[in-house]
């Protein structure tokens, strides 16, 4: 079968998706890495308000979120991986499965949220907190739209000859969105677990 | 072909780029940004004492607005090439990318008219003010639907030598995003989210005058290349 030697040159050296889509990429996480120096910046002028403050955070939350981000992420490779080896219907079942999970992160969101208002702890508590809604919700767009670019890729996986093009929107949208779990796991560490 | 004028329009881009920042920085003293954290009496005195250069830098940055729109013009003579009849994402171009210059105008023009009568009541000097930097600063909106309008033409061009290489369209997307911040400078008067913030302030005002320079110089290859183009169809013709 063809497939074993259609994969030794990706294997080799393959940049996943587009060349420009990592443009977009490196450069988005640029602008994340500045977002979590500017709150460690701030977080080291007053530890102890920005270590009492996490206290109220829900690690519950937090984990169950980061599972279902790993999840999605795991069920994006099995797409990639399945569209690899020629099982195309098998790609979109994987892309719904990881866009579920990602409508699932949209709702434990909500729920966290919904908490903290209840709480009277709002953008303008403190600094503390002031971080930890602009970082969660200049994240949660990024899963919103990465919903929307997986919505995308279940239709251009749907049809029913793929073309080298679609490969590459397939692996751009899949590297879109491991973006956005490789960013919630170093939110997670930074706004719940530092110590 | 009108290769010159379109030539003109893309170069309109770096005078723009260069004059507004000039009327801005050295001229009105407004870089860094009026801190929004100043009270009403250091704000009136900001005024007050900077009158006379304030009012020149000013006009020397709302005459350079209409600097923007030639480059709209051409962007969207490009991008029509790319969609041909039904083009919708040019035309979200050109009325998106219009609309921004109708920002500034409202911006400058609220700073002239806080600097027109210094005198006034120090309140409303204050209200001037803000009411500018928040226009300047906080509408990210139309400026983000020009750039994904270019961003989504860029990249659905088929042709074997695309007019705009492929990172471009990605490029756009990138500076969209670096924009959206400036929608919190209204949670904030310090920090990294205020309008003289990061986030707000030197990001945006890095990306939006590096997008100018890194647009102009794409337009102007893609009109130099379909200039070569229409001489060689010419010559075989």
């Amino acid at each position: 079968m063809s497939s074993t030697t259609k994969l030794s040159p990706a294997a080799e050296s393959h940049l996943p998706g587009e060349a420009g889509v990592w443009m977009f990429i490196i450069g988005d996480m640029l602008m994340f890495s500045l977002l979590f120096s500017v709150f460690v910046y701030y977080r080291a002028d007053d530890v102890a308000l920005f270590a009492s403050s996490q206290q109220a955070l829900n690690q519950t939350y937090g984990l169950f979120n980061t599972i279902l981000m790993l999840t999605s992420s795991w069920f994006v490779a099995l797409a990639i991986h399945a569209q690899r080896h020629q099982l195309a219907h098998l790609t979109t079942r994987f892309l719904i499965g990881a866009v579920l999970c990602g409508l699932g992160f949209i709702v434990v969101k909500v729920f966290e949220y919904g908490e903290k208002f209840a709480a009277d702890l709002t953008i303008v508590t403190n600094d503390f907190f002031m971080y930890y809604y602009l970082l969660t919700g200049i994240h949660l767009l990024h899963v919103v739209i990465g919903i929307i670019v997986l919505l995308y890729l279940c239709t251009v996986s749907r049809g029913p000859e793929l073309s080298q093009g679609d490969v590459n929107m397939l692996e751009s949208g899949a590297s879109f969105w491991h973006m956005v779990d490789m960013l919630w796991i170093v939110l997670f560490a930074l706004l719940y677990l530092m110590r | 072909m009108n290769t010159r004028a379109q030539l003109v329009c893309a170069w309109c881009a770096i005078a723009f780029a260069v004059i507004f920042t000039i009327g801005l920085w050295p001229l009105a003293g407004m870089m860094p940004p009026i801190a929004p954290s100043l009270t009403e009496a250091e704000l009136a005195d900001f005024y007050a004492s900077n009158t006379l250069s304030i009012r020149f830098g000013v006009l020397v940055m709302m005459s350079s607005i209409g600097l923007m729109l030639p480059l709209v013009a051409v962007i969207a003579v490009q991008m029509k090439r790319i969609e041909g009849e039904h083009s919708v994402l040019t035309y979200g171009q050109i009325s998106s990318g219009s609309l921004n210059a109708l920002i500034f105008v409202v911006a400058t023009t609220c700073w002239t008219v806080a600097a027109f009568r210094p005198d006034r009541d120090p309140q409303l000097v204050m209200l001037l003010n803000d009411f500018g930097w928040i226009v300047f600063l906080m509408t990210f909106t139309t400026f983000i639907t020009q750039n994904f309008c270019i961003g989504f033409c860029v990249l659905s061009d088929k042709r074997e030598e695309p007019i705009f290489p492929r990172w471009f369209g990605f490029y756009n997307f990138w500076v969209a995003v670096s924009f959206i911040p400036g929608g919190l400078l209204t949670f904030f008067k310090t920090g990294p989210f205020a309008w003289n913030g990061l986030f707000v302030w030197w990001i945006p005002f890095l990306m939006f005058f590096g997008w100018y320079i890194v647009t102009f110089v794409m337009v102007r290859k893609a009109v130099i290349r379909q200039s070569e183009e229409s001489d060689g169809l010419a010559a075989t013709a």
